[in-house]
């Protein structure tokens, strides 16, 4: 079975996104989670899981960052809210998250997100054995390695079919630093709206952006992978990640209705290449016209990254 | 608990590409350093060591009460872990103190497959909190490498409530990001960063914009800012803050640096050795002393600053414009004997040098002096004003007492 998350911004959005055929919002909060079209409040995230609950459906919720002590003190007061809230799963990527949820056995179900240091199923299956569910894999897994990876797999595999990739978080505010030293009185925010570019290559175009927990940059274009869902589903990844950080509104709804479309294709044995193409193109459509797509890594031959 | 009582000497951790390195790091007060192997490692233009020469490095290393890890802090991509058994268990037999490894197959690889060798966490891991030391600590590590953007309110925090060893990075380059968190390399250069081929993107200059819908690209540097955008940062020293370091209880103070020469090497453990033994010496009388700043900054290679420590680096902490000058110091040789009767020392070149020129004589115990090369024979006894050739050996007399390992260096 093919499960769909994909992220929320908005009450609204929920709504049309649960319509559109997603299995599973990704919500949370800035404080434990990274990167989130947007932090919702506690009374926001309670009524979203009761909403999500009420059609069938699941949420996760990102507890994803790398946690400062002072996070980690706020972390039990935040767990302790999701179980009551009956929370499906969570997202972790600090050891230190899962040494709570043990100690205190909380008993909330979590998915392992170590982001760029996910590469292996030997990895994976190490926190397997330490309570994962699942985990998310890291952006940078050629096909080839998908492919060697799926049998030896113990839990599933999240990969990211739509959205964009980040490739670099530091913990310094790399744009405020940057306006210091310029004497410019900018905002350095994800709204901002910020790229950079390589020296002597203008045409590209890499997110950067500030917030609580650091600077984070994005790769040169976001993910698509719609064409590739049917190689993703013979190799045994069902679960697909729609990262909607640089596609509001009902943008993202609709690039949603195109990857739930894919979803009902191929359970009913009907994909092709056409509706591939179709898909695709459309995806292209709706996506912000400043941002480019591709599939990343997923094309490249392992021996070319060295 | 007594703070005295509590107070633990820590280690004086050192880098060593190359076995020479290996050797000088130790002579000059190094009580352990770090190796890469062949294999698994994520410096792959460092000089990495055959099993033959680690266990040369390690019989030495016994010799002087030192010990050597391995770092092993590749995170793997299927397959990459191949072997990784048969490796962990030659190291175990060859006398590896410890391995330092983040990725998690590796670390059970090392547990199960060569059960005894000690496993360190590598800053790859990024641990920023004492419950990922304590997750750590349950299966089976002996210590963990902070992440280097722990404050040290943290560190203090985190030393509260686990008894796991804790290093800490003192001095060095640092990555910009937290470290494994990064994969600009392997989308920019195609060289993953976290298997060693990290080309180093953070160092380079950038044109920051934006591109408003439907508009061209708005360059900041077409509005007239002429500093291109770099996330570039100076390097760490701590060595103003040793007794924070000790009394926050640090067991391992760590520098950075498996590609530096053994200039740099021996210079920056003589630094932190002396230091320390002076702390420890005499806690409440310890001082600080100039020419320990002095020195290290003769081999800096960039301005120095305390990382994370103490505040969350500002724009003065990053590599803007045109910053002060560092003065820089070549090494031309080393003492390879040293007769007291006639006060004539026997130097190999390591970088040419001439009569007339002001040279500085180092050597491990802090043990320094300048002179002026006054005059000079080669191997043959012949009288020569230069000392062109690598490596040459040169005889000249010295103000001061020197031992064979001494180095010695000048202002260029």
């Amino acid at each position: 079975m093919i499960e769909i998350t994909a992220t929320v911004e908005s009450m609204d959005q929920l709504g049309k996104l649960l319509v559109s055929g997603v299995d599973t919002v990704y919500i949370g909060e800035e404080t434990f989670g990274l990167r989130l079209p947007k932090s919702f409040s506690r009374a926001q995230q309670s009524e979203i899981i009761h909403i999500v609950h009420e059609k069938g459906k699941k949420v996760t919720v990102a507890v994803n960052a790398l946690m400062h002590p002072e996070a980690m003190k706020q972390l039990p007061e935040y767990l302790d809210f999701l179980k009551e809230q009956k929370v499906d799963q969570i997202t972790v990527g600090d050891a230190g998250v899962i040494f709570v949820l043990q100690r205190d056995q909380y008993g909330i179900p979590y998915i392992y997100d170590g982001e760029t240091l996910v590469t292996s199923s030997r990895q994976i299956n190490f926190w397997a054995k330490k309570g994962a569910i699942g985990s998310v894999l890291a952006r940078e897994i050629p096909y080839l390695e998908l492919q060697r990876m799926a049998p030896e797999l113990q839990i599933f595999g999240e990969i990211l079919v739509y959205g964009a990739t980040c490739i670099h978080q530091s913990k310094r505010p790399l744009l405020q630093n940057y306006f210091h030293y310029v004497q410019l009185n900018e905002a350095a925010t994800k709204e901002r709206g910020l790229f950079i570019s390589e020296p002597k290559k203008t045409d590209t175009h890499y997110s950067i952006y500030e917030d609580n927990h650091g600077t984070h940059i994005f790769a040169n274009n976001d993910v698509n992978l719609v064409t590739k869902l049917n190689d993703l589903v013979a190799l045994g990844y069902k679960n697909w990640k729609l990262d909607g950080l640089y596609c509001h509104g009902d943008a993202f709804v609709e690039i949603a209705q195109q990857f739930n479309a894919a979803k009902e294709w191929i359970q009913q044995n009907q994909w092709s290449e056409t509706i591939g193409s179709q898909l695709d193109h459309k995806i292209s459509e709706i996506h912000p016209q400043n941002r480019g797509l591709d599939t990343g890594f997923f094309a490249f031959d392992p021996e070319d990254v060295k | 608990m007594d703070t005295k009582s509590k107070r633990k000497k820590p280690e004086v951790l050192a880098p060593a590409g190359t076995l020479e390195k290996l050797k000088t790091a130790i002579h000059y007060g190094a009580d352990a350093v770090y190796i890469g192997g062949n294999a698994y490692g994520l410096r792959s233009r460092a000089g990495n060591f055959s099993y033959e020469e680690m266990a040369e490095g390690v019989a030495f290393a016994k010799e002087h009460g030192a010990n050597v890890y391995v770092a092993a802090n590749m995170v793997t991509h299927e397959g990459d872990a191949a072997g990784a058994g048969t490796f962990f268990r030659k190291l175990r037999e060859i006398g590896i103190r410890a391995v330092i490894v983040s990725d998690p197959a590796l670390i059970e690889i090392c547990a199960t497959e060569a059960p005894g060798l000690p496993i360190h966490l590598s800053t790859q891991a990024s641990a920023t909190n004492y419950e990922t030391l304590e997750f750590w600590k349950q299966e089976g590590l002996e210590r963990v490498v902070l992440a280097r953007e722990v404050s040290m309110a943290e560190v203090a925090e985190i030393r509260k409530n686990t008894d796991i060893e804790i290093e800490a990075f003192i001095h060095g380059a640092m990555c910009i990001s937290y470290s494994g968190r990064c994969t600009l390399s392997n989308h920019m250069s195609f060289r993953d960063a976290n298997r060693g081929g990290c080309s180093q993107s953070c160092r380079w200059k950038y044109e920051l914009y934006d591109m408003p819908f439907g508009q061209e690209r708005n360059t900041f540097s077409d509005q007239g800012v002429e500093e291109p955008f770099s996330m570039s940062a100076v390097d760490m020293s701590m060595i103003e803050h040793i007794p924070d370091l000790v009394e926050n209880g640090v067991d391992s103070l760590k520098i950075e640096g498996r590609m530096k020469s053994i200039h740099y090497v021996s210079t920056v453990s003589n630094v932190y050795r002396a230091a320390i033994d002076s702390y420890m010496a005499d806690p409440e009388k310890y001082v600080l002393k100039q020419e320990w700043i002095d020195e290290l900054w003769k081999v800096a290679q960039r301005e120095l600053s305390t990382g994370f420590y103490y505040h969350t680096p500002t724009e003065n902490e990053q590599l803007f414009g045109a910053r002060r000058k560092i003065p820089v110091y070549k090494f031309i040789g080393e003492v390879m004997a040293y007769d007291e009767a006639t006060k004539m020392a026997t130097i190999r070149q390591r970088n040419h040098f001439s009569v007339g020129d002001e040279i500085e004589f180092y050597g491990p115990g802090f043990h320094h002096f300048e002179q002026e090369v006054a005059v000079m024979w080669n191997e043959e006894g012949e009288r020569i004003d230069r000392a062109p050739n690598p490596m040459m050996l040169v005889t000249m007399p010295v103000v001061e007492s020197v031992q064979v390992g001494d180095m010695i260096r000048k202002k260029k």
